[in-house]
């Protein structure tokens, strides 16, 4: 019994060191915002982790729209509310799903990618030699990396959205024929630029920070294996989706909770 | 070399696209207009309920949005409401004074918006008028309520 | 060429969890020479060159390389140190995203603001040095091991450090381009006056090059000399490692119960 205890009691430890190690090591590798100098690193990254993302996340967008419109139709048609359809699929997906959706499509495509690369770079002696060589690898490696992630995940979130709600028009207008006046028309005069649009992008920005930390992190700290690399790329994966949740529920109650 | 210029110009596009993107959220999804402040002109209209008005609703005349609704109030003089209306600024001047102002529902439940229709008046609304001939909310409890007191008192 | 040793590691305690690495290391290496650090597989010998390279920090105990304390000094004063360094990793360690030029012309960008057709002739220089000047459109991936290692040698000099750390140059080798290895560090050490520590458990090559010799394991310096002197047979782990024999103080098996009980449990289980 006290051995299980004290067995937690590590385990507690463990997870606080952890964190404290992950503060450290983003709060050293943020502040190495990307300058001039280190401007092609950061476009090289901007398109590893944002542009070839962009192909997953539009086509999910659009199938995302494209349900919610058929779901939402049959719904509303039964309290002939369909023209509401618009303002529906607008609402669903510029609150919730473009954020939650696009966050966990990037932990996985791209917030994998990142911890295997830079697991691999740590496993083949790189980042070491990048310090012996008097380069800190947090400032050329991650810092590139932390920003990338930082900036693309927010407008990768825009295109969902945008995506998504033309999948939504086209459902709803052009195939169930709900007017299309009363879909744009009913759409804009319930979404509130501010509140809507802006706190999804809030919200996107939010997850951008916690995947791209967590995918970077278990990168950096990983031990130098091939079963490490990919114990470490599983966890990226599993911890960002359990975090971005998590944190949607958080967020949702602080902006949208107090509402109404 | 030229495979860095081909990636700078996608990440280019990319995030041209996501400001484009922005853009389009703003003005298609929640109707923002692009007019300044200047182009608009304030009316305002007393009703005795507004029902489920909002602020942002729509202002129409014959179906076509000229307008919305920028803010709503209780008058404490007479206890109604005040909704006070941005509209188009080239409208100014060519309301007739007996312009009436109603409240409309789209649809069965749907939303609430304004409607404009014009009189024959020569003499026209300015800026910070008042509509004085107003029609309130249909509110569909009362309507059941009437109806309901009508079938019993036949 | 003066009598001071360039760096000297003294009393040196690590421990990695709960074991304890070295317990105790004294270390004198001096400028200009060749100085081999060699002792069995598993003795912390690559754990060694990152205490020295300031990558790791000691439990207690001292480095100085060139009389500066390397663990007491601030971030950016380590790095700064860390350009009169040069290492050469065990698997090379080459940006697998850069070409081969690339490599060798990162820390010269890195460090220096030199213009765009110096860097090109500094770096053809260190590749004509190793004898790649004309791989230098190849990506890592496209090398092989022994060419690796040898760009990742130009790499290493690319800001004529001052010292250069080995780390196991001979390994996984085959004879051409160990010879090819051997003949290199030997050559760039007198060409150019660095001072070299080399940690390797290949005796013959290593011998072949070094000046001075030290011998760890069991986390402490069990012998020292130069290699005609090396006094081998003081310690009997020293003298197996050296003779190369199976077994002896350095046990072929792995701590394990008694043989014949391990069988007879296995037996009564079944």
């Amino acid at each position: 019994m006290i051995t299980r205890i004290m067995s937690l009691g590590r385990r507690g430890c463990d997870l606080l060191e952890a964190l404290g190690r992950a503060g450290i090591f983003v709060a050293q590798s943020a502040v190495g915002v990307p300058s001039r100098e280190g401007w092609h690193l950061w476009v090289r990254q901007m398109h590893f982790v944002g542009v070839l993302s962009l192909a997953i996340v539009l086509v999910s967008g659009l199938f995302i729209g494209m349900v919610l419109a058929l779901q939402g139709y049959t719904l509303l048609v039964d309290f002939g509310a369909e023209q509401a359809l618009g303002q529906m699929v607008a609402l669903s997906l510029l609150r919730e799903l473009a954020p939650v959706v696009a966050a966990l499509l990037f932990a996985g495509r791209a917030g994998s990618a990142l911890t295997a690369e830079i697991g691999l770079m740590k496993a083949t002696e790189q980042l070491s030699s990048m310090e012996m060589i008097g380069v800190d690898p947090l400032r050329r490696v991650v810092a590139p990396r932390l920003w990338a992630g930082f900036v693309t995940l927010p407008l990768l979130t825009i295109g969902f959205s945008v995506v998504g709600i033309y999948g939504g028009y086209l459902v709803g207008v052009e195939w169930l024929g709900v007017f299309e006046g009363s879909y744009w028309g009913n759409m804009q005069s319930s979404v509130e630029f501010v509140g809507d649009v802006g706190n999804g992008l809030i919200k996107s920005l939010v997850f951008a920070v916690v995947v791209t930390w967590i995918a970077v992190f278990q990168g950096y700290d990983l031990v130098p294996t091939s079963e490490g690399i990919s114990r470490a790329t599983t966890r990226t994966v599993v911890y960002s989706s359990l975090a971005v949740l998590g944190l949607d529920f958080v967020l949702t109650a602080v902006m949208f909770g107090g509402l109404s | 070399m030229k495979r860095s210029k081909m990636m700078e110009l996608g990440v280019g596009l990319f995030m041209l696209a996501g400001i484009l993107g922005l853009v389009f959220l703003g003005l298609r999804v929640s109707g923002m207009t692009l007019q300044a402040p200047g182009d608009t002109f304030r009316l305002e209209a007393n009703f005795a309920n507004i029902g489920g008005l909002k602020p942002r609703a729509r202002v129409t005349m014959a179906g076509v949005t000229v307008g919305r609704v920028s803010s709503i109030e209780l008058d404490a003089d007479w206890y109604d409401a005040r909704v006070i209306m941005e509209l188009q600024g080239d409208l100014e001047g060519r309301l007739s004074r007996d312009t009436t102002a109603a409240i409309l529902t789209a649809g069965l439940l749907g939303e609430q918006y304004i409607g404009l229709s014009v009189g024959g008046d020569p003499e026209t609304l300015a800026n910070g008028d008042t509509v004085r001939d107003t029609q309130s909310a249909i509110v569909l409890e009362e309507l059941i309520q009437q109806f309901v007191s009508n079938i019993v008192s036949d | 060429m003066s009598d001071t040793p360039f760096v000297v590691v003294e009393n040196l305690y690590f421990s990695r969890g709960d074991t304890e690495i070295f317990r105790g290391v004294d270390l004198s290496i001096p400028r200009g020479k060749i100085t081999a650090i060699m002792g069995p597989s598993g003795t912390g010998k690559t754990t060694l060159l990152k205490l020295i390279g300031g990558q790791l920090t000691p439990d207690s105990g001292r480095v100085l390389i060139g009389g500066e304390d390397v663990h007491s000094q601030s971030r950016r004063a380590l790095f700064a140190m860390r350009r009169r360094m040069g290492m050469l990793f065990q698997s090379g360690a080459l940006f697998s995203d850069l070409s081969v030029f690339e490599n060798v012309a990162f820390p010269l960008r890195v460090h220096t603001d030199l213009p765009e057709a110096m860097i090109r002739d500094l770096v053809l220089m260190k590749l004509e040095a190793v004898g790649l000047r004309g791989a230098r459109e190849l990506m890592p991936a496209e090398l092989s091991g022994g060419m690796a290692r040898r760009v990742a040698l130009a790499r290493a000099m690319a800001l004529d450090p001052e010292l250069i750390l080995y780390d196991e140059p001979f390994v996984g080798q085959d004879p051409i381009s160990m010879g090819v290895l051997v003949q290199l560090i030997k050559r760039l050490n007198e060409a150019l006056g660095l001072t070299s520590i080399v940690v390797s458990h290949d005796i013959k090559e290593t011998l072949t090059i070094a000046d001075y010799v030290y011998v760890i394991a069991d986390g402490k310096v069990m012998a020292h000399g130069t290699p005609r002197n090396l006094d081998v047979d003081q310690d009997p782990r020293v003298s197996q490692f050296v003779h190369g024999e199976p077994d002896g103080p350095v046990p072929f098996h792995y701590p394990a119960a008694d043989f014949h009980t391990d069988i007879l449990d296995a037996g009564g289980r079944r």
